[in-house]
């Protein structure tokens, strides 16, 4: 019998979305240009040649090496690029993803990659053409809404703090607006240096498909264990504490 | 039940904070972006700066270079209220550099050793035949005040310190011996039995016996210039003069190196230990500063032993600024953005409604402090509602949220919170240290996010480190410090650390956490930060209202 992950317990929605994000069966909402992804991302003009670190690796002559003839490369790393990244902030305000989410759908589904986890934003780094993929892939897909969640390089602060009052995250460099059709256009790119020219993402979700897509849990949505006075422990927190205790108990060893 | 312990502290700093008419919870704002214009003390910055600028040659402070052109106060620039206190002040008046008072603070612990008067005693009665009575211990404390801010004792022709710049540096005796206390004139004796709740006196003389110590505090401007490990140097040598001068003795003879080694090395009690090459600092540096000693430096134990919460508060908020700010923010790293960490902790009453909120909670449930058993299923509760109630406050007031500068601050807030609660109900500081760590864990599967790089290594790996007890795994939280292993590099937990030490000894009613020495050390009226009141001390320095010591303009011209 095939063996089907799990991957998280819970049966709310939020529960649902997690694992979702984790096994990369995302629904895909729109698809913006390989070009102006690349764009956004800044790290290369669109259609320039990959700058490379090293030849690629069939010119190398690589020694004899069982890891090397049972992975096999990723197409970045065959081909030397350099390594490059991706930076997403995610509004608390029910944006789809969440930092943790970005970095286990990162680290489950992509080859060579390298997520790091923070409060308010979440990077992935890889081989350039590779990054490239992985960022067209969570900014297509219901990871990402395009009004709370936005791609930033440096100066990130804004996933904690209240709405814009058309409903997008702040950001202080304004890398992103909404434009009079009702569409984000991104005027800068992830570290906020201008844009030639502004780059439609599309509309944002509504407040109700960005609650039914989220995976925060939330008192005043779904909640993790109910509220105060009213605890309904989650699966996810029942297993959580398992793991605490073995943590703790492990680590006093009281044989 | 537990909407009952619902105090929601916080709501009166945002009030004051946002405007009394506010609406706290709404989940949208206008962001007007401002710029560093709106705020006062921006405004005095860029005007200094200007004006320096000519005479500096070389161009100075201008926020318009900000992120190519985008200067601060692209969102509201709020100011802080400092927890308890009615002090409000801007975030720039909590940075080290520009608060006096938080300077202060880690001058006193920096300049001060503890010396032990029994072994010196011994050398004198018993190798020199000298006699040793309460009046000869008077006689040699009024020598020791003259020369230990840097004065002559028995040398011609000698230079000495102007008195205007060294009026911080004093000497006070303490003693478990009742008779001799009695005995010693009262400006030179911390007074055990008046500074301290009946309980807490005995408990002190109980561990004490009846040794005598000295409770020294260099000049300030000596510890500044030079470093701590200077304390214990520059203490000696006017110790070691004045015993040659209230004694009599031959200043050459060797029976003076027995007294300046029992006053630099074998009796001495420095405030922290050394830290190894890779950290190159001497003793009485902020890094080898175990939270046990951090805890008994502040004496809000004993000016109100009746609120073990608001002992742990002022513990965390000492800790945080020595700590995150200075320890990590400049010692070990730099710049400015160290302050945002620690700032969360001591400000806007919000770690206080957490941990009153817990602490409440588990007096509902327990009994009382110190009341419940000591094992996981009791942390498992406290540290679970507590995080699940302080993430709700979060969802409820939007303007809380954005109060803190990002999820390392949260996270920390929150687990403090939890380890207060469940270190008070316990009565153990490991139990607290328990709490803390679920506390991480539960608010990083909520949130999806936690601290600094998901704080994943300390704190998510950190229960398995709780209870062990071998030698680089783990310690009594105690004897741990800024350089434990797994604690090295982690802003924002090392006062909380120190703060649910403090809970611990604090609910059972213990006159100190780990040593009584350095609890009556600090008890030293003459000391000048406010170590009863941590946070009412910052907001006097973020006020412009606390005079340091340590000032150089006496011997400088007028600006």
């Amino acid at each position: 019998m095939a063996y089907t992950p799990q991957y998280y317990p819970g049966n709310t929605s939020v529960g649902i979305n997690r694992r979702k994000h984790m096994s990369g069966n995302l629904e895909k909402l729109r698809d913006i240009p390989e070009a102006d992804i690349v764009s956004i991302m800044g790290h290369r003009a669109p259609g320039a040649d990959y700058p490379s670190t090293h030849p690629p690796l069939k010119e190398m002559g690589e020694p004899d090496c069982p890891v090397r003839q049972l992975v096999e490369p990723t197409p970045g790393a065959a081909a030397g690029d350099r390594i490059r990244y991706s930076q997403f902030a995610d509004s608390m305000y029910f944006a789809p993803s969440i930092p943790y989410w970005r970095s286990y759908w990162g680290a489950i589904n992509c080859r060579g990659c390298d997520p790091g986890t923070l409060s308010g934003r979440q990077i992935i780094e890889a081989r350039e053409r590779d990054i490239e993929a992985y960022t067209k892939t969570q900014m297509d897909s219901e990871m990402t809404d395009v009004a709370l969640c936005s791609m930033r390089g440096c100066t990130v602060h804004g996933h904690s703090l209240r709405l814009e009052e058309n409903g997008m995250m702040f950001d202080m460099l304004a890398r992103s607006e909404m434009g009079a059709d009702g569409n984000i256009y991104y005027a800068k790119d992830q570290v906020g240096i201008p844009l030639d020219k502004k780059i439609n993402v599309g509309k944002p979700m509504s407040e109700a498909e960005a609650k039914k897509r989220t995976t925060i849990f939330r008192a005043d949505a779904v909640p993790f264990s109910g509220t105060v006075g009213a605890r309904k422990p989650d699966e996810a927190l029942e297993a959580l504490h398992h793991m605490w205790e073995r943590r703790s108990l492990w680590g006093y060893r009281p044989e | 039940m537990a909407k009952l312990h619902t105090k929601k502290l916080f709501v009166k700093a945002l009030n004051k904070k946002f405007g009394k008419d506010f609406d706290l919870a709404s989940q949208k704002t206008e962001y007007k972006r401002l710029g560093p214009e709106q705020n006062a003390r921006k405004r005095e910055f860029m005007e200094a700066a200007k004006k320096l600028e000519g005479k500096r040659g070389i161009s100075f402070y201008n926020p318009y270079v900000h992120c190519g052109g985008v200067p601060l106060g692209q969102r509201q620039l709020v100011p802080y209220k400092l927890s308890t206190t009615e002090y409000i002040v801007e975030g720039d008046d909590l940075h080290f550099v520009n608060n006096p008072a938080m300077q202060q603070m880690w001058d006193d612990i920096r300049r001060t050793v503890v010396v032990g008067l029994d072994m010196a005693h011994e050398v004198l009665e018993k190798r020199l035949g000298k006699e040793v009575t309460p009046e000869t211990i008077n006689n040699y404390l009024e020598i020791l005040n003259h020369a230990m801010p840097g004065a002559a004792v028995v040398q011609e022709h000698m230079v000495e310190t102007h008195p205007g710049l060294v009026d911080d540096c004093n000497v006070r005796m303490f003693t478990g011996d009742d008779d001799l206390a009695d005995e010693i004139d009262d400006q030179y004796l911390i007074d055990i039995n008046k500074l301290f709740p009946a309980d807490q006196a005995e408990q002190i003389k109980a561990a004490m016996g009846k040794t005598s110590w000295q409770a020294i505090h260099i000049p300030t401007i000596v510890s500044r210039t030079c470093d701590g490990g200077t304390a214990s140097r520059w203490s000696a040598m006017q110790l070691s003069m004045t015993f040659i001068d209230a004694y009599n003795m031959c200043a050459g003879e060797a029976a003076v190196a027995d007294l300046a080694y029992a006053a630099k090395h074998a009796a001495v009690i420095q405030m922290s230990e050394m830290l190894p090459a890779r950290r190159a600092r001497g003793p009485n540096n902020p890094g080898g500063l175990s939270f046990g000693f951090m805890a008994d430096m502040v004496q809000t134990s004993r000016t109100k032993p009746w609120d073990p919460t608001q002992v742990s508060l002022n513990v965390v908020a000492a800790g945080t600024m020595l700590y995150d700010q200075i320890w990590l923010g400049s010692y070990m790293s730099g710049g400015v953005g160290f302050t945002q960490y620690a700032t969360a902790a001591y400000t806007n009453d919000v770690l206080d409604d957490f941990s009153y909120y817990s602490c409440d909670y588990m007096m509902d449930k327990y009994g009382g402090f110190a009341k419940a058993p000591m094992n996981l299923d009791v942390v498992r509760d406290i540290a679970t509602e507590t995080t699940l109630y302080a993430l709700e406050q979060y969802e409820e007031f939007p303007t809380l949220l954005e109060d803190h500068f990002g999820g390392s601050q949260r996270a920390g807030v929150v687990a403090a919170a939890s380890g207060i609660g469940s270190a008070c109900a316990t009565g153990n500081s490991q139990g607290g240290l328990a709490g803390w760590y679920l506390s991480m864990c539960v608010h990083k599967e909520s949130h999806g996010r936690l601290g600094f790089f998901g704080y994943d290594l300390q704190d998510q790996c950190g229960p398995t480190n709780v209870f062990s007890y071998q030698s680089d795994e783990g310690s009594p939280l105690e004897i741990r410090g800024a350089n434990y292993p797994n604690y090295a590099m982690n802003v924002g937990h090392q006062g909380e650390y120190a703060g649910i030490t403090s809970a611990a000894h604090a609910a059972r009613g213990d006159a100190y956490s780990i040593n009584p020495l350095i609890k009556v050390t600090f008890a030293n009226p003459a000391l000048l930060f406010t170590w009863d009141d941590i946070r009412k001390g910052y907001g006097m320095g973020g006020a412009r209202e606390f005079r340091a010591a340590g000032d150089r303009s006496l011997v400088m011209p007028a600006v």
